[in-house]
């Protein structure tokens, strides 16, 4: 049982300007989308290994008025939007669902960075958390997509940002072999699956030996 | 997937020329809207909206768990299954609902467009409010003040947040709501686990009856 986290970076934590407007107001991958820091291949469970996803946020916005062009708490804001900062949204696709939907039930962007803000701070504190928590069953492929829709609302220029200007974060726990089976089995059970319940259910284990 | 935190972000932006729009994009911009009157964020007509009313099938059943509005230009956000609102005065009369300023959106923004403070809730949406199978329900967002000119608009936003509870997880919703038990997802896991734990009872003991009736 492994806490992990991972953070993605618009710019793959560049020191000099890059022009990331081609993919403004697409679904980017935060794995292995092409843009800021990747890893080598889809993000996915082996059999013996269980994922359970219980935090994601992104960079968030504030709503001001579209008569300033004064930046806003640390975000920049370009006149006649409104919009402080990238206006992004993060998703979490399991095979080939959308976890987050409309009332309407098509799926959506995903969580506003509003909503759930990272780095978190005074300014920017979080109206969501993620529960019940999102699991990842043995063979699945998921993914953590960020859109964004004001590149105007990242620093410097129109089209570029700089390091932490676009982040986005996630934090999941890893159940892998004994663990990864049990955690199956709590599930079946139709018990939440956390590093308490696998203790326990480790402890009853012995217990009725 | 059975059990889903969902979220709904409504904000009072769409592309030039447009009131409203159905996907976000990315030259959008603010919105005037009226003042005191009651708009749907899902249909309403304004800033982003949905395909339909949000409404709930027979296999369905929705939670709201937490809703917040923003705090400039005197915002209220209301809850209605059906044709009732959930928010009422002590006369029992209708009110636009819960303040900004008590329930604020983004959370550590400020009350005033222009101002330096960090809003915290005052409002907590416990019990939460639960919309049943077949239930159609809407989020309202009312500004007393009305918002924006042709040069200066604020960008107003509200927010929603609810859980989605599908197949056979409506139906143990259902089921709780019956036995009077708050409907969560911890709710939902102990009603499973109970199910389970009588059926094991049941095969155990229709083992010993075997094996009595056997000897």
């Amino acid at each position: 049982m492994r806490s992990q986290v991972y953070e993605w970076d618009a710019t793959n934590y560049a020191s000099t300007n890059t022009d990331i407007s081609a993919s403004v107001g697409q679904q980017t991958s935060i794995f292995v989308g092409g843009l800021g820091n990747n890893i080598t291949k889809p993000a996915e469970t082996s059999a013996t290994e269980f994922v359970v996803i219980e935090d994601i946020a992104v960079t968030p916005t504030a709503f001001v008025n579209s008569g300033s062009a004064s930046d806003y708490r640390g975000l920049t804001l370009t006149l006649g939007t409104g919009i402080a900062g990238p206006r992004a949204y993060v998703q979490v696709r399991i095979n080939t669902t959308d976890y987050f939907l409309d009332p309407d039930n098509v799926p959506n962007d995903g969580i506003p960075g509003s909503g759930s803000p990272y780095p978190r701070s005074v300014n920017f504190q979080p109206s969501f958390n993620l529960y019940p928590d999102v699991y990842v069953l043995p063979g699945q492929v998921w993914d953590v997509l960020v859109t964004w829709y004001n590149n105007a609302g990242l620093p410097t220029a129109a089209t570029t940002c700089q390091s932490g200007d676009l982040r986005a974060f996630t934090k999941y726990t890893l159940y892998d072999g004994p663990d990864a089976l049990i955690a199956n089995k709590l599930l079946e059970m139709g018990i939440s699956i956390n590093p308490g319940n696998v203790d326990w259910y480790k402890r009853s284990l012995l217990s009725a030996q | 997937m059975s059990m889903r935190s969902q979220v709904y972000e409504w904000a009072n932006l769409a592309p030039s020329g447009q009131t409203s729009t159905l996907r976000r994009t990315t030259s959008d911009l603010p919105v005037v809207l009226p003042a005191n009157r009651e708009l749907d964020l899902f249909i309403g007509g304004y800033g982003n909206n949905i395909t339909k009313p949000a409404e709930t099938t027979a296999t369905q059943f929705v939670v709201i768990e937490d809703i917040a509005c923003a705090a400039q230009a005197n915002g209220n956000v209301q809850i209605r299954i059906n044709t009732t609102d959930y928010f009422q005065n002590p006369d029992v009369t209708n009110m636009l609902g819960i303040p900004g300023l008590a329930s604020p959106y983004p959370r550590g923004s400020a009350s005033s467009a222009a101002g330096t403070d960090n809003l915290l809730k005052s409002f907590d949406l416990y019990p939460d409010v639960y919309v049943l199978p077949g239930q159609t329900w809407q989020i309202l967002y009312t500004t007393r003040d009305g918002v924006g000119s042709s040069s200066s608009t604020d960008v107003v936003a509200a927010f929603v947040k609810y859980t989605l509870y599908d197949g056979p997880d409506a139906l143990i919703a259902n089921k709780l709501l019956e036995l009077g038990v708050t409907i969560n997802p911890n709710n939902v896991d102990w009603y499973k686990r109970s199910l389970i734990e009588q059926q094991q009872a049941a095969a155990s003991a229709a083992a010993a009856a075997a094996v009595t009736g056997g000897a």
